[in-house]
């Protein structure tokens, strides 16, 4: 596969497919699908339950591994790696932010958030240094001492964005982070992403049914049955105006109410 | 409410809890496998005291049948409290689906009605796997047991009936103990909280600087304080001091475990200030997350540790030093005192037989005297002395010194087991106006240990002047002895049987040979219920804390879930998770023997000969069954983290 990576491309895949199940009984979640995503972009992927957006982002952030069809991250071609090297793409290039946070009970807020640069090359210092501005942008500074069960829901998932940015990764993927947080939390949270976004060199995709959550975006693409849908661009919108737009696609998909049930 | 309805088909208490237990083999495999062996350990046990040829044994000593009875009390001690914990563990795993039954419905009473109908019949079965396995593997005990305590004779062991009914009553009543837990357990949590019983961890919280240092100081000097009292408890307030050196080693290792490692780990990490890594974050902080749950039971496994080591390396050393401590006793194979007549017949007789031999003669003297300057008492004691001549002890192959004129040194194999330190400086012999210097004090015999008198060396000039000077009517006794040595075992073995004959009417006249076969009898089956109750006790520990870390790491397949997305795999998580079992398995292991250590010190003044070998060998031995658990529980943990990664 020659490789068509423009200098503004972190992520592309084409014809990208994902089924589970065994011979005779199969079932195709993600039906070739092709995506672009640039550099510093934030896009929020979104659709109906069943549309397969969370397999879409498990295959991309190689938790997963496809079916057919490929997937080029930073230049490599992901689909052809062992899960050695998977591991170690993950440990340099990824971040990770999810529903539930995954903080480590044993550790402190501070010693989850370095946890991923143990095995970097970043020297103590540098860590240091990072941890102090990380921490400084989403608030939490004071509580590096404390351990996950002292603080709250919207903190701990600040403590998981800092773990997903202390690494200087190039793309972060988010499934519903603000999916267990309160809207004051949540919409604070978003922010902050949306201000990291901004200001530092990083990719965020983030799986979300959440229109609100979704305005925060620069693109937000729709899934179908396995299918990119529709792609909606910010551009010069105000969150509001984006808003609106994003309900009135999703009133067309539809069928979205089935997550809450 | 007693009947759930699936598929159509009916299900009774009894089928449902069937089923489940198919479904749950893989999780109680390893109870199940340690119910059924501590079963069979007990049934050889209860075989081999039922049987005759060990009755027969054993019977005649009272000291042998209280030491089985003993062991057979601990035996079931052990198991209890062993299944006890274990069964605790396991109901904790399985409140999620207990606290299940009840959310839909069904009353506490059906829950433990299914929890009772299933450790029945997991435990009968265990009852009869154990039973049988017993019953085959006996007759090798048996036959261990018998080689241990020297006979080769092939003794008949059919299946006991008394010991299939004692095992059986003994386990029913364990299967009841446990039945019952289970009933209170249920009785007593709310749904609640038996949802919540798996996510129970306490959190390590900052300890209070004062407060713990002045904690971590006192078990450190506690355990110290136990250490020193051990080395100095023989006295009148023996029992008393015991009680005080465990009571004070316990506290103190529990206090070691609860505040100070925890208070260690803590300025460690501190230390790290926040950089810990994922090594550390697998090892150290678990770890310390689990410290005030784990003190307790870290404690009870190194107090088992230590008292199994103990208990085998003592009995092990004294099995091990039989042979010497015979030798140092007795340092004749025989020996005749004043009675050259049986002496001459006894070679006659070992000639006939043609066996090899040594034969040597030793003219000593046998009197009364003071002894001085022994700081008990000033005023000197009046003891039974023999004097025996260096220049004739070395004539016939014993390579003592010979003492410079009027200078004598005291002889006694059993001088440190009798805590003999001062031995006096000056002797005056009945009848004599001089005095002669004590000079040394030698730790081995001259002549056998129960030949009258306290065995000193001199010089034949020494003798002959004490002899000289003393006055006519003073009694002094001359003591002839007629020494035999055998040349090899064969010939030990033989002559032993016709010494017997000699001293016939003397029942306290020993010859080396019979002294080494009691010797053996005695200590090889103390060493065999030793072994027994220490593999017991490491079954037991072992498998204690496996259930633990199995437990653990249950709770911690979340963490590694997130570690693999975060792009660690699964060697590098590994490391973290062997660097705490080694913490979790080699921290009551170490201390464990520390104390072992000193306890058998303080046993080993039973013993006469030098114990560092033995106690070296069943301390390894013990460290090596113990690391198989270590190993399986690194086994079951990659399974865990191997099935989060994939």
């Amino acid at each position: 596969m020659t490789e068509t990576k423009s200098r503004d491309t972190v992520l592309q895949t084409r014809n990208l497919q994902k089924s589970y199940g065994t011979k005779g009984n199969t079932q195709q979640v993600l039906k070739g699908i092709d995506l672009h995503v640039a550099r510093q972009e934030f896009v929020g992927i979104m659709g109906p339950s069943g549309s397969g957006k969370t397999t879409l982002l498990n295959v991309l952030a190689t938790i997963d591994r496809a079916t057919d069809g490929s997937i080029t991250m930073e230049g490599s071609d992901i689909s052809g790696l062992k899960d050695k090297e998977l591991a170690a793409f993950r440990r340099n290039h990824l971040g990770f932010i999810f529903q539930d946070y995954n903080l480590l009970d044993t550790l402190t807020v501070k010693e989850n958030i370095l946890l991923p640069v143990s095995l970097n090359k970043m020297s103590k210092r540098a860590a240091e240094k990072e941890f102090h501005e990380i921490a400084g942008v989403l608030g939490i500074e004071e509580l590096a001492n404390k351990y996950p069960h002292e603080i709250s829901g919207g903190q701990k998932q600040r403590t998981a964005a800092g773990r997903a940015l202390i690494h200087l990764p190039s793309i972060i993927f988010a499934d519903e982070p603000t999916g267990a947080l309160d809207s004051k939390s949540a919409s604070s949270l978003l922010g902050t992403m949306e201000d990291i976004n901004r200001k530092r060199d990083v990719t965020i995709i983030m799986v979300t049914h959440d229109p609100v959550a979704s305005s925060y975006c620069n693109r937000v693409v729709f899934l179908k049955d396995g299918k990119v849908y529709s792609e909606l661009y910010r551009g010069d919108k105000t969150r509001q105006a984006f808003f609106k737009e994003i309900m009135d696609v999703q009133a067309v998909l539809g069928g979205d109410h089935v997550d809450s049930l | 409410m007693s009947r759930l309805f699936s598929e159509g088909i009916t299900l009774t208490v009894f089928e449902l809890a069937l089923r489940s237990m198919r479904q749950n083999v893989k999780h109680y495999y390893l109870y199940f496998f340690a119910l059924i062996f501590t079963t069979g350990l007990y049934f050889i046990f209860a075989t081999l005291q039922q049987d005759p040829a060990v009755q027969e044994r054993t019977g005649s000593s009272a000291e042998f049948s209280a030491a089985f009875q003993v062991a057979g009390i601990l035996l079931i001690v052990i198991a209890a409290i062993f299944t006890v914990y274990a069964n605790r563990i396991f109901l904790k795993r399985r409140s999620r689906e207990l606290g299940l039954y009840q959310l839909i419905g069904l009353s506490k009473g059906w829950v433990v009605r299914y929890l009772i109908i299933e450790n029945i019949v997991l435990g009968l079965s265990a009852l009869i796997l154990g039973i049988a396995s017993g019953a085959l593997l006996s007759r090798l005990f048996l036959m261990i047991l018998l080689r241990l305590i020297g006979l080769d004779e092939v003794v008949g062991l059919s299946f006991s009936i008394p010991a299939t009914i004692q095992t059986a009553l003994v386990f029913l009543m364990v299967i009841g103990l446990t039945s019952f837990q289970m009933a209170a357990t249920v009785y007593r949590s709310t749904l609640l909280n038996l949802f919540q019983a798996d996510r129970e961890q306490d959190y390590p919280s900052q300890p209070r600087a004062l407060v713990a240092a002045v904690c971590a100081l006192l078990g450190i000097a506690l355990i110290g304080y136990g250490y020193w009292l051990s080395d100095r408890m023989i006295n009148q307030l023996l029992f008393l001091n015991m009680l005080l050196v465990l009571a004070s080693t316990i506290l103190g290792t529990y206090l070691l475990y609860r505040v100070t490692i925890g208070w260690i780990l803590y300025r460690v990490r501190k230390h790290k200030n926040g950089h810990l890594g994922l090594t550390n974050s697998l090892s150290l902080a678990p770890l310390m997350h689990r410290m005030k749950d784990s003190a307790g039971s870290l404690t009870l496994i190194t107090v088992l540790s230590a008292m199994t080591i103990t208990l085998v390396a003592s009995a092990y050393s004294m099995y091990y030093s039989v042979e010497r401590d015979a030798r140092w006793a007795l340092p004749y194979d025989y020996l005749f005192e004043n009675n050259e007549q049986a002496a001459l017949s006894f070679q006659a007789d070992l000639e006939r037989q043609g066996l090899a031999f040594e034969q040597g003669r030793i003219d000593a003297i046998r009197l009364v005297g003071n002894v001085y300057g022994d700081l008990n008492n000033a005023e000197g004691t009046t003891r039974r002395l023999l004097l025996l001549p260096a220049e004739q002890l070395q004539h016939i192959g014993d390579e003592v010194p010979i003492p410079p004129y009027g200078e004598v040194v005291y002889y006694n194999a059993r001088a440190i087991v009798e805590g003999l330190e001062e031995i006096g400086e000056e002797i005056q012999f009945a009848g004599n106006e001089a005095s002669y210097r004590l000079t040394d004090l030698a730790v081995s015999n001259l002549v056998n240990y129960n030949v009258s008198g306290i065995q000193l060396l001199a010089s034949e000039a020494t003798i002959q002047a004490i002899s000289e000077q003393a006055e006519i009517d003073s009694e002094i006794e001359t003591v002839r002895f007629d020494t035999f040595q055998m040349e090899d075992w064969e010939g030990l073995e033989q002559s032993s049987t016709i010494f017997a004959t000699y001293v016939a009417d003397d029942p306290f006249w020993p010859d080396f040979y019979s002294e080494y076969k009691t010797g053996l009898q005695i200590f090889g089956l103390l060493i065999f219920i030793a072994a027994f109750l220490g593999l017991a006790f490491l079954i037991s520990t072992g498998s204690i804390l496996y259930f633990k870390q199995m437990t653990e790491a249950e709770q911690e397949r979340q963490s590694f879930k997130t570690l693999r997305q975060l792009g660690f795999d699964t060697g590098m998580i590994m490391r973290g998770i062997i660097r705490k079992q080694a913490f979790v398995f080699l921290i009551p292991l170490v201390i464990g023997i520390l104390h072992a250590i000193f306890a058998v010190k303080a046993a080993s003044i039973l013993v006469i000969s030098d114990i560092t070998v033995p106690t070296v060998i069943a301390m390894t031995a013990y460290a090596g069954i113990y690391f198989i658990f270590a190993i399986l529980t690194i086994g079951y943990y990659r399974n865990i983290v191997r099935r989060a990664m994939s």
